[in-house]
């Protein structure tokens, strides 16, 4: 290691040249962030009026968010929180349970099956969209609670979504999770369903939250299938009422937005950075492995 | 264990049954619902989940099942079912103007079709109403025969009513004649009155004071399966697009057609009809461009950043905090706020060079935008990926080498690059099927634009196939949901094979 740093000896200050790369990396970086708080601040609201340091700093722009009646946005930011922390507690139960027989039970076609399962969480499910659309407009006809426009038919297609690929993660954990504890709790006359209940769920307990986590994340950033879903304002989730919002007066609303952004990005960042340390191992897990 | 003893026995077995008796009434409640609104798909599907769960969850020897079946329900219902759905409906030639089944569309052809009959004849017309329904007092033209119609039928009267000065009646016991205020506000109804006469004849009023004798225009021979004009005696035959046309001249077709069931229809139409092969073409070379370029350069940043704050350098946890916020806020706000970043008149960086450039109206840069912002999103997930696996390589064989003599940089070409590259190679391949759909960064950066309109272009400049489809399927011009499944149909292949061609390299598959 000596060897290496003395023969590169130079006027430069050491490491001068990965300084400079992460700090360019870093203004980068944080430039949108930068513009977006203080966007949020700035009292005339709209794009044409921004500027990259406001002379007036208010809050006006949070103002609008939570008393206009044409933003309803605590309401997209509750329909989002709904779709989105319902979906990653099913999704990542159901898929626990394949996911444990898949990686604790031998039985035929469970080779075919994660294959399968390993093929089809390639396709994200807007790719079959006219057919979904179609779908679920027969659906709406019959089930109108879980059909076209409704949050309860979004749901559903969100979970057949996340399974494969949930199932797929939670199945690489559950592999390194030991055996033998499996076999002590068997000896003891443990049937599979408590190996499961009282052994393995205990044990999964913070792969499960991750898994959660990031399948919340993912819910709350899906926008094709929830625009293509919820026309009517009230039921949109957040990705789709800001998009809608910003979108039809780009200039306008651009504060509000901002703010609106800012607020709903917040909790997420701070999850995010908080577990950093797990969401990392399981994303570097597959890298390793493969 | 012992403490675990209340789970099994009766107080589970009451709480399966309890379970299960739930879920079961629930679903027989869904059929049944189905089947009261005729629904036969949806009846099928719910009878199917209630045999299987009960078949699973009774009988002894699923124990695998019983774990994997909600799992499997929900993965086939809801993304197996769409996939085959999406590749039967590649089939058909089902869009805007052909969206209905055959029968459907005969049906509205011949209720859509009324024409004047030979003699053109009309009435002169009083409107009221009779018995409470809409109703009219006729006097022919021509014949003096006086009529009175009802939404029923049409009766000749020849006593009991008395005429006005212009010698049209307008008394008759049991009528009364509207007043032009009701007629004003009851446009509409009036509008859609139609008289029958029985034959598929009609009398319909034409003004206020008149109406007129309309005939049936069209008519179906189910035998030949022809529709015949009445008046010009022209015969039309279905076409294997879904249109009846007029069989001595093909472009003479009537709307609305249906949907046809033509199965290359669509994927020939890509390849040959100038008009989709186009934009097609340019939107696939795209696609595979973007997909290619942005992993490329997401990695190359994120490779090097790794490599440099994986030596102990100062501000190391500093500068791992901050770099990898892009991947921890929502995607879509990133999105949205670099869209009004490069906004023309007003974004930010137009503002930090002092510049006034379009950077949404130029194909080129529009293009170079996308890649710029994606990179943002996507260079701390390649920048994690690659310090982990930096991490995995072993440390010896760094030692090794350097004690042989090689320098830094030899090092990191020739030993720790070709081993990244084979340990990352599925995650690369991965990032790639998944930019190759990256709806969001195309459709809520760009739109898809530039577009040129004037052109006729259907599909925009930094259109990818995924934008392309939702264009084709829910566009505000042509809904052609057909020939959008064909393209979803393409992508599950190229995707599809991508895939299972890197799983197959990486021996994932052999080891199970």
């Amino acid at each position: 290691m000596t060897i290496r740093t003395s023969e590169k000896r130079s006027f430069l200050p050491k490491d001068f040249w990965s300084h400079i790369f992460i700090w360019v990396l870093i203004l980068f970086t944080l430039f949108p962030i930068y513009v977006v708080i203080t966007s949020s601040f700035n009292p005339t609201g709209s794009l044409a009026t921004s500027e990259l340091w406001p002379k007036l700093w208010s809050l006006d722009n949070y103002k609008v968010l939570f008393t206009l009646e044409s933003v309803p946005y605590l309401t997209w930011v509750k329909n989002s929180m709904i779709i989105a922390s319902i979906n990653a507690v099913i999704s990542v139960f159901i898929g626990a349970a394949s996911a444990f027989a898949f990686s604790r039970m031998r039985f035929k076609g469970r080779k075919f099956g994660l294959q399968a399962l390993l093929l089809v969480q390639v396709f994200p499910s807007f790719l079959a969209l006219a057919a979904i659309y179609v779908m679920m407009e027969h659906v709406y006809t019959v089930f109108p609670v879980i059909g076209l426009g409704s949050l309860g038919g979004l749901l559903l297609i969100y979970l057949g979504g996340s399974m494969g690929v949930n199932a797929w993660l939670l199945k690489g954990y559950i592999d390194t999770i030991p055996m033998e504890l499996d076999e002590a709790a068997r000896i003891d006359g443990a049937s599979t369903f408590q190996v499961y209940w009282l052994i393995f769920f205990p044990l999964a307990a913070p792969v499960l939250a991750v898994t959660a986590l990031l399948s919340f994340i993912g819910t709350f950033n899906e926008f094709v299938l929830a625009s293509l879903f919820l026309q009517d304002i009230n039921s949109r989730t957040v990705a789709v009422g800001l998009q809608q919002f910003v979108g039809q007066q780009f200039g306008q609303n651009w504060g509000p937005f901002a703010a609106g952004s800012l607020l709903a990005a917040i909790p997420l960042v701070a999850i995010f950075l908080s577990m950093q340390r797990f969401i990392i191992g399981g994303l570097t897990q597959g890298a390793t492995k493969g | 264990m012992y403490r675990l003893a209340g789970f099994t026995g009766l107080p589970a077995q009451i709480l399966k049954m309890g379970l299960m008796a739930l879920i079961d009434s629930f679903l027989i409640w869904m059929f049944f619902a189905a089947l009261a609104k005729e629904s036969t798909p949806l009846s099928v599907v719910i009878a199917c989940v209630f045999i299987a769960a009960n078949f699973v969850y009774f009988a002894k020897f699923t124990l695998p099942l019983k774990f994997l079946l909600p799992g499997m329900i929900l993965l086939l219902t809801f993304v197996l079912v769409p996939l085959v759905y999406t590749v039967t409906m590649s089939g058909f030639n089902y869009r805007t103007g052909n969206e209905i089944s055959k029968d459907a569309a005969i049906e509205q052809i011949i209720a859509n079709g009324l024409a004047p009959d030979a003699n053109n004849t009309g009435y002169d017309m009083t409107l009221g109403k009779f018995e409470g329904d809409w109703s009219a007092l006729l006097l022919e033209q021509g014949t003096a025969k006086v009529y009175l119609a009802t939404p029923k039928e049409v009766k000749e009267i020849t006593s009991g009513f008395e005429a006005n000065e212009y010698g049209i009646p307008n008394t008759y016991p049991g009528f009364s004649e509207v007043t032009p205020d009701d007629a004003s506000t009851q446009e509409a109804a009036i509008v859609a009155l139609k008289f029958p006469l029985g034959q598929g004849q009609f009398i319909a009023p034409q003004a206020l004071d008149f109406a007129a004798l309309l005939t049936q225009a069209m008519s179906y021979d189910e035998a030949t399966d022809t529709l015949t004009n009445n008046s010009t005696g022209a015969t039309y035959k279905p076409n294997d697009e879904g249109n009846f046309v007029n069989i001595n001249d093909p472009t003479d077709k009537i709307l609305p057609g249906w949907r046809a069931w033509n199965i290359f229809r669509n994927y020939t139409h890509l390849l040959t009809d100038p008009v989709v092969r186009g934009p097609f073409i340019g939107v696939f070379i795209w696609t595979i461009s973007f997909a290619f370029l942005t992993v490329l350069s997401m990695f190359s940043v994120g490779l090097l950043l790794a490599i440099v704050l994986n030596r102990k350098i100062k501000l190391r946890r500093f500068y791992r905090s901050v770099l990898i916020l892009p991947y921890a806020i929502p995607s879509f706000m990133s999105i949205l706020i670099w869209a009004g970043m490069f906004n023309r008149q007003f974004g930010a960086i137009n503002a930090l060079f002092g510049t006034q450039i379009d950077f949404m109206n130029s194909p080129t840069l529009a293009k170079m935008v996308i890649l710029i912002v994606n990179l943002w999103l996507g260079f701390p997930y390649f920048y994690l990926i690659c310090s982990g696996a930096l991490q995995a390589i072993p440390a010896e064989l760094e030692e090794a080498a350097s004690l042989d003599g090689a320098s830094t940089s030899q090092i990191l070409r020739r030993i720790k690059l070709p081993l990244l590259l084979q340990i990352l190679s599925p995650l690369l391949i991965a990032s790639f099927a998944f930019n190759f759909n990256n709806f969001n960064i195309v459709y809520l950066l760009t739109g898809g634009g530039p577009t040129d309109v004037l052109a006729g272009k259907a599909a925009g400049a930094t259109d990818i196939l995924i934008t392309y489809t939702y264009k084709t399927a829910f566009g505000s011009n042509e809904q052609n949901l057909g020939l959008a499944s064909a393209i979803s149909v393409l992508i599950f292949f190229i995707v599809g094979g991508l895939s299972l061609w890197s799983l197959r390299r990486s021996k994932v598959l052999d080891t199970f």
